[in-house]
């Protein structure tokens, strides 16, 4: 099968969980014999056009810009049709697949101009990301999502919760929507970490604990309830350090929270990591905090599972399907600070009870989260659309 | 801290320096091949140039921005740290 992916992230472009959902989808189905053709927005230091494991990534060119974000995503939707129009001649494409509202316009053009199916991914919904809608371009990002749900000829989301939720928020007809979980790539995670070198490098001595929050700096990622909770997770464990890993437009309130809660020196804010960086943290981690208000599906806890890192998780969205509760990790009440470090509390207290949470949580992980049953999974949706 | 980070903005309610970070983004100042001077910094955002001045030095203290003297005028643009911040805004 011919795939045409449309998606504004893509490696290096890392900013949330779409550009790797969309490098492990993409990468899978080359593997499965499929060919897909990807087109993506540049990024500095990126060329125009690269074969990655197979996969054919073209980067489009924004030439014009404008303040407003909603007139720079249309202008950027222009120059990807574009560059997607110099690929069509040569390639007869037999699905369409748009991840998220910000290349629909692009997708929809395409759809209509080949007459062929297009399939989108709903990785999350605006009024989900902003805790409503409270502002014109967030109704227009809604409108834009309703739009291209519309358009679709199939719907994937990555949750039973983000299921429901777009049903019931766009009154998409239940059956127009498949279930589809992420994955990580296990073997990555498998690595041999230097536990005691990376964590000296964060400051973390001999016999301290080392807590981990590790997410976009934005307000669903309810990091903010994490920093309210280290007050008491300190007093308990005063030799606790506590790193956040991420970047975001809410750094600068949150590094204001990290110094009125008066353990300041203990909270470190790293910025942006890359992968590898992340790994290293993670297998180097006595317990990892997931403290989301809204997430879709919440690939960061698997890839904590796969590392083999304790985790707490609010029990919201996607979270909920991913962890058992005090079988695979412990789940916390979302916007809760004293139950976030009733978790932390639970890992620490428990050694044993931790470590025998972490090999469950691997063994799971191994069975129901891979690339490979997700590429199967979405050419089963391709074939409903292509007929 | 109250709630006021709990939703997304409008981009008149956001604070002038992040306003100023994704103005610079969505006006294409990603690379150095790109950047601007400040006088055209001033006339997308209608920023005067002390203000942008000001805020510039922030961003690139932050490691947001960068600047490079091209023909002996100042230039600017985002680092990738400084784009990722911009597209978390919609992500």
């Amino acid at each position: 099968m011919k795939v045409g992916t449309l998606t504004w992230e893509f490696p290096p472009r890392v900013v949330g969980g779409i550009a790797r959902h969309c490098e492990g989808l993409a990468k899978a189905l080359v593997q499965q014999n499929h060919e897909v053709h990807l087109f993506t927005l540049d990024f500095p230091g990126s060329p125009n056009y690269e074969e990655m494991d197979g996969v054919k990534v073209y980067r489009a060119s924004t030439e014009l810009g404008h303040p407003n974000f909603l007139t720079w995503v249309l202008m950027f939707n222009h120059f990807l049709t574009k560059r997607m129009a110099d690929v069509v001649h040569s390639v007869d494409f037999d699905v369409m697949h748009v991840h998220d509202w910000l290349a629909a316009f692009s997708g929809i053009s395409f759809k209509h101009y080949l007459k062929k199916p297009m399939v989108l991914t709903v990785h999350s919904t605006e009024v989900g990301r902003a805790q409503g809608l409270h502002s014109p371009d967030s109704f227009s990002i809604n409108g834009i999502e309703w739009w291209a749900m519309y358009e679709a000829d199939r719907v994937i989301v990555c949750s039973q919760s983000m299921k429901n939720e777009i049903c019931d928020h766009f009154n998409l007809p239940w059956e127009k929507v498949d279930v589809i979980p992420n994955a990580i790539d296990a073997a990555k995670y498998q690595t041999s970490v230097d536990r005691g070198a990376v964590r000296q490098r964060y400051g973390v001595g001999w016999g301290e604990k080392l807590i981990l929050c590790v997410g976009r700096l934005v307000p669903q990622k309810g990091i903010e309830y994490f920093i309210r909770a280290i007050p008491s997770i300190a007093k308990r464990y005063p030799e606790a350090k506590f790193v956040i890993v991420g970047e975001g437009w809410s750094r600068d309130i949150l590094e204001a929270e990290a110094r009125a809660s008066g353990q300041n020196r203990k909270i470190q804010f790293t910025g942006f990591a890359s992968d590898q960086e992340v790994i290293n943290l993670m297998s180097s981690a006595d317990v990892l905090v997931v403290p989301s208000v809204y997430e879709p599906f919440g690939i960061v806890a698997l890839e904590g599972m796969a590392t083999g890192v304790p985790v707490v998780a609010s029990k919201v969205g996607g979270l909920s399907e991913v962890i058992e509760h005090d079988r695979t990790g412990f789940f916390v009440f979302p916007k809760n600070p004293e139950s976030i470090a009733w978790g932390v509390d639970r890992v620490l207290s428990d050694p044993d009870h931790a470590k025998w949470l972490t090999e469950n949580a691997k063994d799971k992980l191994h069975k129901a989260y891979s690339w490979e049953a997700v590429a199967m999974k979405t050419v089963e949706v391709y074939r409903k659309v292509v007929g | 801290m109250g709630e006021s980070n709990s939703f997304r903005s409008q981009p008149d309610e956001q604070p002038n320096q992040l306003r100023l970070l994704i103005m610079l983004h969505n006006i294409g100042a990603t690379e150095s091949s790109k950047s601007l001077t400040i006088q055209q910094i001033s006339e997308w955002t209608r920023m005067e140039a002390p203000e942008l001045q000001t805020h510039l030095k922030k961003l690139i203290e932050q490691g947001y921005a960068q600047s490079f003297r091209s023909d002996e005028t100042d230039k600017y643009h985002l680092t990738v740290d400084g784009i990722r911040k911009v597209l978390s805004l919609y992500s």
